[in-house]
């Protein structure tokens, strides 16, 4: 590689942000690793996304200069979105999107994933981690105030990762940022002895005023986007003593403040009024208004075809055709890592039966209920819950359905008779989760097994997910493959529901944590793959498309398949 | 009089008193539940017990119940689970909202079926009255969602001329309130139209009716002066049983529309099963059933003083 070429991804003073980046980028000239893990493996070791773009750019001879904009963006305007508006008091305890698009205009994260994947800086201005990926370093952006006028500074970033690994605060992030936890045993008031996961003594540590160190026990690639996660939204360091409710002392670094708030309602964003001021570009918004429309999908179908809104959180598979008929609407589609897992608990009856959950897997046509549940719109998945999505996937392709083989399986597990079984269905993404169960039971019943189906609502269905011995659990988008399997396969993980536990998997899992390079990491993830599809732990029929709505005249929107808000480029053109 | 307002207020108080026996019993039997639902999905075990045991879960069931009522008379209806605010202030501005979205469908109501329903009883039989009896049966047989479906897909998706939600959201809108009444006012017209026909034909059937015509009254003044007036309790009645019935019977088009009142409150709250806030919309509820039936009463010895003192 020509030293000019790898000159562009060197800091200014002539350091690799990265030891392995050398080699990251020598790979990716000789074809080995393609664009898309090229920028986004490059950004999360540290590169600027603007050096990792511009190499990336010479290295295959496409132009450095981006595309002229068509149209010169207007400022102005205030955004009217349909979405679910409820409570956003503490960020750290978010357990819905929806929650943290309100609030993050105003509580800022400290790193920013695009939609392609790739993670830039947000609050933190400069990331490098240590060859092992264990010591993680984050230079914060100076000049940044809050609303109050305090200074943003590493006090504040300190504050939050003690509170996310807080047991008694109840975020999410304490199983989201494991290697800087530890379990101790601790007695409770009623004498037993339960083991608790707490932040380890050191593990951040306040380097100066503006630069905050990560202390892992494992190593982890994918920190920078952790800090993406909607949780993650960095909060005053004196969130707790002003009340601990953003929404009565909103206070934030982002560009815009809460002017109304009301739970099933709206919630009002508009540009700071505060002297301090912004301190990123301005957005090209006055405002954001986000309205409720409740938690039917048809009325915010109903909303944006009668104009009250010039968007909508998601479009429902079902209302496609409605939508794409409309006169004056665009939809933006996205293919996410979203999907229906079907989950069998393999320590519970019948399913402690490797055979009978074989079974069932064998018996399912993964095209046909990707056609009947989701009208088709999506991808076949193959049952081990990694994608073609995710950087890191290993093509494994399912087999193909087979009656008989099920039949004898049933035989031999001791069902010659056949076997009934019962699903639990919440819907709690929609009511694809019950024509994609619905089609299942047909595919099942030739192989002789009769499937109940139980549905419920959505809240009863999340009291019970972990506990059902069989259930349709709906997973969210996550960049990486990784990073859904750490979290509900790995042996006594809270949100291991299948209560699956093997310590091979494990091991191959992490194994593959700690890989830099793509295609040794994807060696590795076949291996992961193999395992958890072998053992039959789940049905994983289709991985769902996203689609949202907007007006004509919105432009420079581009939809994220988390479902993040990024309206940073929005503007109306009208 | 006084007595038999008196009475009428002491079974009220029982009907309430028994239904908040009832309630309590079949919410508040789950303490694990309610714990979870106030410390979120993330909480421990340990965190659950040590609240339950600070909010008084532990005591025993009837100390639980009456420190429970004595919150609830002085309006002390806990904190919501969903909302994160005390529950009156979800309640008291849907209850506010649910009132204008009745009110307007009470205002098309009763002149509407009033009318259809005294033109259809004068004449028994005639093709007026079949015209009127077929078509309040029609409409009544169709159910809310369907005819929110269909005029939904007429007059926001195909004409294009109302608005598709009624969420209110940049402050109220006539036009907004023009769909859900129209749903209600369909659903509800045919109901009160048959039932003063029925009354409004008895009457027309009753002797002294008969004398008014024969003695040469002019057919007006039958109607107005005589017929009216006694064809008119009945429907009084099941005019105040719709008060009750709008409160309740307006989750679907509420929720339908997105329109922020009572109906769709309610079952927001069950599906997220926020105790307090289900506790507190079913006392409004079972408060504004026997207070519409006390007030029914009360004007019923009004409107037909035979059993004014009895």
């Amino acid at each position: 590689m020509k030293k000019d070429l790898e000159a562009i991804l060197k800091k200014p003073d002539g350091k690799h942000a990265h030891s392995y980046v050398p080699e990251l980028a020598d790979k990716f000239v000789k074809g080995e690793v393609d664009r898309r893990e090229f920028l986004r493996t490059a950004t999360l070791l540290g590169v600027s996304a603007s050096a990792a773009y511009a190499f990336a750019g010479r290295a295959t001879g496409q132009s450095l200069i981006p595309e002229a904009a068509a149209e010169t963006p207007k400022k102005g305007g205030i955004l009217r979105f349909a979405m679910e508006v409820q409570e956003i008091t503490d960020p750290a305890t978010y357990d819905w999107t929806q929650k943290s698009n309100v609030s993050r205009w105003m509580v800022e994260y400290l790193t920013r994933t695009k939609p392609d994947n790739v993670t830039v800086p947000y609050l933190a201005e400069s990331w490098e981690a240590s060859d092992d990926l264990k010591t993680w370093t984050f230079k914060l952006r100076k000049g940044v105030k809050w609303s109050n006028g305090d200074d943003f500074n590493a006090d504040d970033v300190v504050y939050n990762f003690k509170r996310w690994l807080d047991p008694k605060i109840g975020s999410s992030n304490l199983s989201l940022f494991s290697g800087l936890t530890e379990t101790v045993e601790t007695t409770n008031d009623a004498g037993e002895t339960v083991k608790q996961q707490r932040m380890r003594e050191g593990a951040v540590e306040k380097v100066d005023s503006h630069t905050v160190r990560l202390h892992l026990s494992t190593p982890n690639l994918s920190i920078p986007e952790n800090l993406y996660n909607y949780p993650t939204g960095i909060v005053h360091r004196k969130f707790d003593e002003m009340g601990g409710d953003l929404s009565k002392n909103p206070i934030g670094t982002g560009p815009y403040e809460l002017a109304a708030f009301s739970v099933g309602e709206e919630a009002k964003l508009v540009r700071r009024t505060d002297p301090h001021g912004y301190w990123g570009d301005e957005p090209y918004l006055d405002g954001i208004h986000y309205i409720d429309t409740g938690s039917d999908r048809s009325a915010m179908m109903a909303a944006i075809a009668s104009d009250q809104v010039d968007g909508i959180f998601e479009v429902d598979v079902t209302q496609l055709d409605v939508v794409e008929r409309m006169p004056g609407v665009t939809i933006h589609s996205v293919n996410t890592a979203r999907t229906g897992i079907c989950r069998m608990q393999v320590d519970k009856k019948p399913f402690d039966d490797p055979r009978v959950r074989e079974a069932v897997t064998v018996s399912l046509d993964h095209q046909k209920l990707l056609e009947l549940g989701y009208r088709g719109r999506g991808v076949t998945a193959e049952n081990h819950h990694v994608g073609p999505m995710h950087p890191e996937y290993a093509e494994i392709p399912w087999r193909k359905q087979d009656h008989e083989k099920a039949k004898q399986l049933l035989k031999e597990a001791g069902y010659p008779d056949g076997i009934d079984i019962q699903i639990d269905v919440g819907q709690t993404q929609g009511p694809w989760e019950l024509a994609t169960v619905q089609a299942m039971k047909e595919q099942l019943a030739p192989s002789g097994i009769n499937l109940k189906i139980n549905t419920m609502p959505a809240a009863q269905y999340w009291e019970i997910w972990t506990t059902t011995p069989f259930g349709l659990t709906s997973w969210t988008h996550r960049p990486l493959g990784v990073m859904v399997l750490n979290l509900a396969y790995r042996s006594g993980q809270a949100w291991n529901e299948s209560n699956y536990a093997n310590p091979e998997f494990d091991k191959a899992l992490d194994e593959a944590n700690g890989i830099l390079d793509p295609n040794e990491r994807r060696k590795k993830m076949e291996e992961v793959e193999a395992i958890l599809q072998g053992d039959h732990v789940i049905s994983q029929p289709f991985w769902r498309s996203q689609y949202v709505a907007t007006r004509d005249y919105v432009k420079g929107f581009a939809t994220h398949p988390t479902q993040y808000h990024q309206f940073q480029n929005v503007w109306l053109d009208k | 009089m006084l007595l038999f307002v008196t009475r009428r207020v002491g079974t009220m108080a029982l009907t309430m008193i028994v239904v908040s026996i009832l309630l309590f019993i079949l919410l508040e039997l789950t303490p694990g539940n309610v714990a979870t639902k106030v410390l979120g999905p993330y909480s421990s075990e340990e965190q659950r017990r040590l609240w339950l045991e600070a909010h008084g879960y532990f005591d025993p069931i009837h100390i639980r119940y009456f420190r429970w009522l004595g919150d609830f008379i002085i309006g002390n209806f806990g904190e919501s689970t969903r909302f994160k605010v005390p529950v009156g202030d979800v309640l008291w501005p849907r209850l506010w909202n649910t009132a204008i979205l009745g009110f307007a469908v009470m205002v098309v109501v009763v002149p509407l079926s009033l009318t259809l329903g005294v033109l259809a009883g004068m004449k028994e039989g005639s093709k007026l009255d079949r015209s009127i009896s077929v078509g309040s049966i029609v409409f009544t047989s169709i159910p809310e969602f369907a005819s929110a479906v269909l005029l939904s897909a007429i007059f926001v998706f195909y004409l294009g001329l109302l608005p598709g939600t009624s969420g209110m959201a940049s402050g109220f809108d006539l036009a907004q309130l023009v769909l859900p009444v129209m749903v209600l006012v369909l659903y509800d017209f045919g109901y009160v139209a048959r039932m003063t026909r029925a009354s409004m034909a008895e009457v027309m059937l009753t002797n002294y009716i008969r004398t008014a015509v024969l003695k040469g009254l002019p057919y007006r003044s039958v109607i107005l002066k005589h017929a009216l007036r006694n064809a008119l309790i009945a429907p009084f009645t099941v005019i105040m049983l719709q008060i009750n019935w709008l409160l309740s019977g307006v989750i679907v088009v509420e929720f339908f529309f997105a329109y922020k009142g009572f109906g769709a409150l309610l079952l927001e709250a069950s599906l997220n099963q926020d105790i307090f806030l289900i506790e507190a919309c079913a006392m409004v509820a079972v408060f504004v059933a026997v207070g519409t039936q006390f007030a029914a009463d009360v004007g019923y010895t009004y409107l037909n003083p035979r059993i004014r003192f009895s």
